[in-house]
C-alpha cells in the first residue's frame, strides 16, 4: 500500500484514477460485492427455472424450457395470491404513509422532551419481526389478547379478529404498517424540518390555504424523500413473510396468504425448486415494472412542477 | 453419486465435490464427531446431557456427540435447506416421521436394513420395538403397523431407515379437581344421565359423545359457579387442535376419518389407492363434520383456526378450559408451577374415540413424535459408532432414565416394566393409546398434500364452506398431484 | 473552505402544552413495545393474566432464563450461548453495515459526481438487488457458502448483510452528495486540490450527518434479519434473532417472558446506537432535501 502511496502522481494508482476510470473505479467494489452476493446466486436461480429440477430428488434436471413460467403464470393460485399482496402492500404501505406523515407533523416542531418522545415512536421499527409477529397474534387472541378484552369491555363479548378473512387482513396490516410508518415518518420529518421557516411567514402574510401551503411548500421539500420511502417500503412490504406466517399462517384458508409465503411454501415445503426460481423472478418483474411506473409517474410530475 | 450429479447440475466442479468428501471420510479412529441436527426441546437436550454424562463407545473410539440445536419452528427449513445444498454437515438427523420420503428420495436419509439384520442386536431392538413405532419412524415405502406386527422382522420387501428418538400420542389432560367434585358430577348426571369422569377407569369409557357433554357441560360465563368457587372468566368444558399451521388439525380429523371407518389416500397401496371417492367419501364427509361439530364447545380461538396444540396446552394451564386432547410431548409444563395454574389439579387419560356398535371405542389416533436416522455420506466408520449410539439410547436403562426425565421409550419391553406407569402420570394413556396409532402420508410429497389439505380444514372450521366442499377439494388435489407424481394410477 | 449546508435550519418552537399531547400519542403509539417490555417481568400467568396486569409483582426470572437454561438430569443450570449470540448480533451488524457504508460512500460519490453510461440503469439494478423475497437465492448461496468455505464463518454472513445493505446505503448517500455544490469542488481542483482532498477534506465532512444517518437506518434494517442467519450461521456465528425463535414452541407454545427478555435486552443497544445520533439522524437524512 504504501508503494502504492508514493506513486500517487503517476504509476499504477494514478492510471487507475484518471478522470475517465474514476467512475467505474469508484462504483466497481460495491457492484462487485452486489454481483458476488446477490446477483450471481440470481442467476443461478434463473438458470434453475428452466430445468425440472426438484432439490429433494435424484433424478437428473432436464431442460424444459418455459414450462414453469407458463405453470405458474396460469394457476389460479398465484393470481390471487398475487392480488392478497396487492391488498395487504396497497393498504399497509398507505396506512403507513398517513400515519408516518401525522406522526412527522406531530414532531415538526422543537418542544420538551422531543428527543425522548421521538424515540418512543421510533422504537417499533427496531423490534425484529418474530416478535411483532408474536406479540400481535397473543394481542389478537380471543382470551387473552388485549385487543378481544378492550373489544370486551364495551360489547361483554370475546372478540376473533382472525375469525374472519377481512379481519385477517386488517390486523396483518395493523403489525405491519404500525411497525414501518415510524420509518416513513423520520424520512417527512426529515423533509418538513428543512423548509425555510421564511417560506411559512410569506405564506402567512398571503393568507395562503393549509393544502395550499402544504402543496406548494411542504410538499416539494418532502417529495424526494416521500419517492425514497414509498419505494423502499413497497419493495419491502411485497416480501412481507414473518408477521403474515406467525400471525395467520396464511389463513383464515388462503385469505392472507401473500406471494412470499407462497413462494417460501412452493420453495421450502413443496421442494418444487425450479417452480418457485420461475415464480421469484415473475415477482421481481411485477416489482420492477411497478418501481418503473412509480419512477416514472415521479419524473413527469417533476417535469409538470418545474 | 447422486450427490456428484446433482453438483454438476447446479454447475459445481466435481473436483470440488471429490476433495470435500475425502476430507469429510478422513476421521481419526480415536475420535469421531457426530453431528446431529435435533430441535431444542427436552427430549433432545436430555439426549446430550445423557449422552454426555453415560455414552462409552463399545469400540474404544473417543466420540463427541455434537447437537445442532435448532428451534422448533425453523427446525424443518434448517434441515431441508443443508441437506437439499449437499453441504453435508450432520452425520444423524432428528426428522419427522413424514419427512422420510422427501429426504430418502433424495439420497439423504441412510438405508439401514442390510445393518439392522447383520447385527443381532439391532435385530433385537428392532422386534422389541412397538409396530406402530416401527411402522410410522422406519419403514419407507411406508408398511402399515398391521403388517408390521404380522411378519417377522426383518418384514419382507420392507426398507428401514430410522429410530425412535422420542414417541408420541395425544391422550387427554383434564381437570381432577372439575371432573372428580361431587357437585359438578351430580349436575352432570342429571342433565346427561351418564357419569363424570373422574378417574382413569371412567376416562376409559368415554367416547365422543360424551366429550360434546362434558363441552356443553363446563361451559360456563364469567361468574358462573365453577366446582367449588366462580369462573373468573369464560370457562370452557373441552378442547382439541384446530390450527392451521403444519399438521395442527389433519392429526386430530385423521382420527376423526379413521375410527368412523373412512380413509386417507393408502401410500401402501400405491399405485392402485385413490384419493377421490376415498377422500372424500360420505363416510370421511361425516366424520368430518363430527369433529367440527364439538368446536362449537370449545374456546373462542377456534373460529380463528388458529387452536394448535400449544394455544389449547396454554389455555389448559391458564385454567380456562377442563379438558383437552394433546401430545404427551407437551405434558411435562402442566406439572410445572412455573408455567401451570393447574399443576396440581391435573390428570390423564385416554383420549376419547369413537362407539362401535358392539360398545368398544376406537382410538385410532396420528402417531406423533420423532425418529432419528443416520445420513448417507458418512463413512463406514462413522456408521458403525452412529449405530452404536443407537444402541446405547435404545438401551433399557437409557430408556428408562429418559421417561423418568419426561421422555417415552418405543421398547416394548420397557413399557412393560411395572415401574413404567408410574413414571409419569400420562405413561399409562400414552402406552394405552400406542396400540391405536397410525400415521399421515410419507411420501415426497407429503408437505403438498398436506398444505392444501391444512388449508381447506381451515376454511371449514373458520365456517367459510361446509366438511363436504373441503374433502372435495382435498381429494381433487390430492388424486391430481399423486397422479402427477406416478403414485396413482 | 466553503460551509454551505452546515447552518443549522431553524425548526417551529412548541410549548409544554403540546408536549403533552405528543406524549399522550406516542405513549399510545408505544405502548405494544411497552407491553413487551412489562411482560419480560412477568410470569408466565401474569403475563397471559385476564384481565391483564398492569400492576404486578415483577420477576427477574425471566432474565436469568435468558443467560442460564436448567439443565434436566442434574440440578446445575447451564450457561446458554446468548452472551456469543448477543456480541454476534452487534458484531456482525456492525461491521456489515459499516462495510456498505464505506463502499456506499464511494459509489455514491462516483454516481454523483462522475455519472458512467446508463447511470440511472446501474442504480435501478442495484435496487433490484433488494426485491425478491431471500427464501428464492438461499440454496444457490448456501452452496456458494459451501464452495467457499464461508459457510458459518463470521464473513460470509457479514458480506452477504453488507450486500443487503449496499442498496440503501448507495440511493441515500447520493441523495447527500447531489446536494452539494459540485461548482465550490471545481474551483477548489483549480486551485490545485487533488480528488483525494477534494473528497476526504471537502465533500465527507459536510455529509457527516447523512453517514451516521444512514449507518442508524442500516443498523435498524440489519440488526433484526433472520433467515439467513437462520440458514447460513453456524453454531458459533448465531445472532440473537434465531436465539428468539428458541422461545417459539417445544415442549411449550411461546415462552412470552423469555421472548420478551430476549427482545427487551436487544432492544437497548440499538436504542442506545439510534439516541445518541438522533440529532444527526434528523439533521442527516435533512440534509438530503435541501434544495440547491
Amino acid at each position: 500500500m504504501a508503494a502504492v502511496r508514493s506513486q500517487e502522481e503517476g504509476g499504477f494508482f494514478a492510471w487507475m484514477m484518471a478522470p475517465e476510470r474514476r467512475g467505474p473505479m469508484l462504483v466497481a467494489p460495491a457492484l462487485i460485492v452486489l454481483f458476488v452476493m446477490n446477483i450471481f446466486p440470481l442467476l443461478w436461480s434463473f438458470g434453475l427455472s428452466f430445468f425440472n429440477y426438484r432439490a429433494n430428488r435424484q433424478d437428473i434436471p432436464d431442460f424444459v424450457g418455459l414450462r414453469f413460467y407458463e405453470r405458474v403464470l396460469t394457476d389460479p393460485d398465484v393470481w390471487e395470491r398475487f392480488q392478497t399482496t396487492a391488498l395487504i402492500v396497497g393498504s399497509s404501505v398507505l396506512v403507513q404513509l398517513i400515519l408516518g406523515f401525522l406522526l412527522a407533523l406531530m414532531f415538526a416542531n422543537q418542544f420538551p422532551l422531543r428527543r425522548v418522545l421521538l424515540m418512543l415512536v421510533l422504537a417499533p421499527m427496531m423490534l425484529s419481526f418474530v416478535s411483532v409477529g408474536v406479540f400481535f397474534k397473543l394481542y389478537y387472541e380471543p382470551t387473552f389478547g388485549l385487543l378481544s378484552q378492550a373489544v370486551r369491555v364495551f360489547t361483554g363479548s370475546t372478540y376473533a379478529i382472525l375469525g374472519s378473512p377481512t379481519g385477517a387482513i386488517i390486523a396483518i396490516v395493523i403489525a405491519d404498517a404500525w411497525m414501518w410508518a415510524p420509518f416513513v415518518m423520520l424520512l417527512v420529518l426529515a423533509g418538513l424540518v428543512s423548509v425555510p421557516k421564511y417560506l411559512y411567514e410569506a405564506a402567512e402574510i398571503d393568507r395562503a390555504s393549509w393544502w395550499r401551503r402544504f402543496r406548494t411548500i411542504t410538499f416539494p421539500y418532502i417529495r424526494s424523500l416521500l419517492l425514497l420511502a414509498v419505494l423502499f417500503r413497497t419493495i419491502e412490504t411485497f416480501k412481507l413473510f414473518d408477521i403474515v406466517y406467525i400471525i395467520t399462517e396464511g389463513g383464515p384458508g388462503t385469505a392472507t396468504e401473500t406471494i412470499a409465503v407462497y413462494t417460501y411454501r412452493v420453495a421450502f415445503q413443496f421442494f418444487r425448486t425450479s417452480q418457485s426460481s420461475a415464480l421469484a423472478y415473475i415477482i421481481l418483474f411485477v416489482v420492477i415494472v411497478l418501481t418503473n411506473l412509480y419512477l416514472y409517474a415521479v419524473k413527469q410530475r417533476e417535469r409538470e412542477v418545474s | 453419486m447422486r450427490l456428484i450429479r446433482d453438483r454438476l447440475v447446479l454447475g459445481v466442479s466435481a473436483a470440488s465435490l471429490a476433495a470435500g468428501l475425502l476430507a469429510g471420510g478422513v476421521a481419526e479412529a480415536a475420535d469421531i464427531r457426530i453431528t446431529m441436527a435435533a430441535p431444542d426441546w427436552p427430549p433432545t437436550r436430555f439426549m446430550k446431557e445423557e449422552f454426555d454424562r453415560s455414552y462409552q463407545s463399545p469400540d474404544g473410539h473417543n466420540t463427541v456427540l455434537d447437537m445442532d440445536f435448532i428451534p422448533w419452528p425453523s427446525f424443518y427449513e434448517r434441515v431441508a435447506a443443508s441437506l437439499a445444498s449437499g453441504e453435508q454437515k450432520y452425520q444423524m438427523i432428528v426428522t419427522d416421521s413424514q419427512w422420510l420420503g422427501a429426504f430418502v428420495e433424495g439420497g439423504y436419509y441412510l438405508d439401514l436394513t442390510d445393518m439392522m439384520i447383520a447385527d443381532p442386536e439391532l435385530t433385537a431392538i428392532m422386534e422389541d420395538l412397538h409396530p406402530a413405532l416401527v411402522s410410522a419412524y422406519s419403514t419407507y415405502p411406508h408398511k402399515t403397523k398391521d403388517f408390521i406386527a404380522e411378519n417377522e422382522f426383518p418384514a419382507p420387501d420392507t426398507r428401514y431407515f430410522g429410530f425412535p428418538q422420542f414417541p408420541d400420542t395425544y391422550v387427554t389432560f383434564y381437570r381432577e379437581d372439575l371432573f372428580c367434585h361431587e357437585g359438578e358430577a351430580a349436575a352432570f348426571e342429571e342433565r346427561f344421565g351418564q357419569t363424570l369422569p373422574c378417574t382413569y377407569e371412567d376416562w376409559q369409557d368415554v367416547d365422543w359423545d360424551t366429550f360434546r357433554n362434558i363441552g356443553e357441560h363446563f361451559q360456563r360465563a364469567a361468574g358462573d359457579p365453577l366446582g367449588d368457587g366462580v369462573a373468573d372468566d369464560d370457562f370452557f368444558g373441552i378442547a382439541y387442535q384446530a390450527g392451521k399451521g403444519y399438521d395442527f388439525s389433519t392429526m386430530q380429523i385423521n382420527a376423526f376419518i379413521w375410527q368412523h371407518g373412512g380413509g386417507i389416500w393408502d401410500e401402501t397401496e400405491a399405485p392402485n389407492a385413490q384419493a377421490e371417492g376415498v377422500v372424500n367419501s360420505d363416510i370421511a364427509v361425516e366424520a368430518f363434520e363430527h369433529y367440527l361439530d364439538l368446536l362449537q364447545f370449545m374456546p373462542p380461538v377456534a373460529q380463528t383456526g388458529q387452536m394448535d396444540i400449544f394455544v389449547i396446552q396454554d389455555l389448559y394451564m391458564q385454567g380456562k378450559v377442563a379438558a383437552i386432547v394433546d401430545w404427551v410431548g407437551l405434558g411435562e409444563p402442566v406439572l410445572d408451577p412455573n408455567t401451570s395454574l393447574v399443576h396440581d389439579k391435573s390428570a390423564f387419560g385416554p383420549a376419547p374415540g369413537l362407539r362401535q356398535e358392539d360398545g368398544t371405542i376406537d382410538r385410532t389416533g396420528n402417531i406423533g413424535g420423532q425418529p432419528f436416522v443416520l445420513t448417507t455420506w458418512n463413512s463406514d466408520e462413522v456408521v458403525q459408532e452412529g449405530l452404536n449410539v443407537v444402541k446405547w439410547w435404545l438401551n433399557p436403562e437409557t430408556q428408562k432414565n429418559f421417561v423418568a426425565n419426561g421422555g417415552q421409550s418405543g421398547l416394548m419391553s420397557v413399557m412393560a416394566d411395572p415401574e413404567y406407569n408410574d413414571l409419569r402420570p400420562w405413561n399409562r394413556a400414552h402406552v394405552e393409546m400406542l396400540d391405536w396409532q397410525r400415521d399421515v402420508w410419507h411420501v415426497p410429497d407429503f408437505f403438498e398434500l398436506l398444505t392444501q389439505q391444512q388449508e381447506e380444514f381451515d376454511r371449514a372450521i373458520t365456517g367459510q364452506i361446509d366438511a363436504r366442499t373441503a374433502l372435495d377439494s382435498v381429494a381433487r388435489f390430492q388424486q391430481m398431484l399423486l397422479e402427477d407424481a406416478g403414485l396413482i394410477e | 473552505m466553503a460551509r454551505i449546508g452546515s447552518r443549522p435550519r431553524e425548526i417551529g418552537k412548541a410549548g409544554w402544552g403540546w408536549t403533552a399531547f405528543t406524549s399522550v400519542v406516542s405513549l399510545i403509539y408505544f405502548f405494544p413495545v411497552l407491553w413487551i417490555i412489562l411482560t419480560a417481568f412477568k410470569t408466565r400467568s401474569d403475563a397471559l393474566a385476564v384481565p391483564p396486569k398492569f400492576f404486578f409483582t415483577p420477576t427477574l426470572q425471566n432474565f436469568t432464563n435468558v443467560f442460564f437454561r436448567e439443565s434436566i438430569t442434574a440440578q446445575a443450570a447451564q450457561a446458554t450461548e446468548f452472551p456469543l449470540y448477543f456480541f454476534n448480533s452487534i458484531f456482525i451488524a456492525g461491521t456489515s453495515v459499516f462495510l456498505a457504508l464505506i463502499l456506499g460512500t464511494l459509489a455514491a460519490y462516483g454516481f454523483s459526481r462522475y455519472p458512467l453510461r446508463g447511470n440511472d440503469t446501474y442504480l435501478f439494478v442495484i435496487l433490484t438487488t433488494r426485491m425478491l423475497p431471500p427464501i428464492v437465492v438461499i440454496i444457490p448461496i448456501f452452496l456458494m457458502f459451501r464452495l467457499t468455505g464461508l459457510a458459518g464463518s463470521y464473513w460470509g454472513i457479514i458480506l452477504l448483510y453488507t450486500a443487503f445493505n449496499i442498496p440503501f446505503s448507495v440511493w441515500l448517500v447520493k441523495s447527500f452528495f447531489d446536494e452539494l455544490n459540485p461548482e465550490i469542488e471545481d474551483a477548489a481542483r483549480m486551485d490545485g486540490a487533488g480528488e483525494k482532498r477534494v473528497f476526504f477534506a471537502m465533500c465527507l465532512p459536510q455529509i457527516l450527518a447523512g453517514l451516521a444517518a444512514t449507518f442508524v437506518f442500516g443498523m435498524i434494517l440489519t440488526w433484526n434479519e433472520f433467515i439467513f442467519a437462520l440458514l447460513l450461521t453456524g453454531v458459533e456465528t448465531r445472532t440473537v434473532p434465531v436465539a428468539m425463535a428458541r422461545t417459539m414452541g417445544g415442549e411449550i407454545g411461546v415462552d412470552y417472558g423469555l421472548l420478551a427478555a430476549i427482545v427487551t435486552l436487544f432492544l437497548i443497544p440499538i436504542f442506545v446506537v439510534t439516541y445518541i445520533l438522533q440529532n444527526q439522524l434528523l439533521r442527516g437524512v435533512t440534509f438530503g432535501t435541501v434544495k440547491k
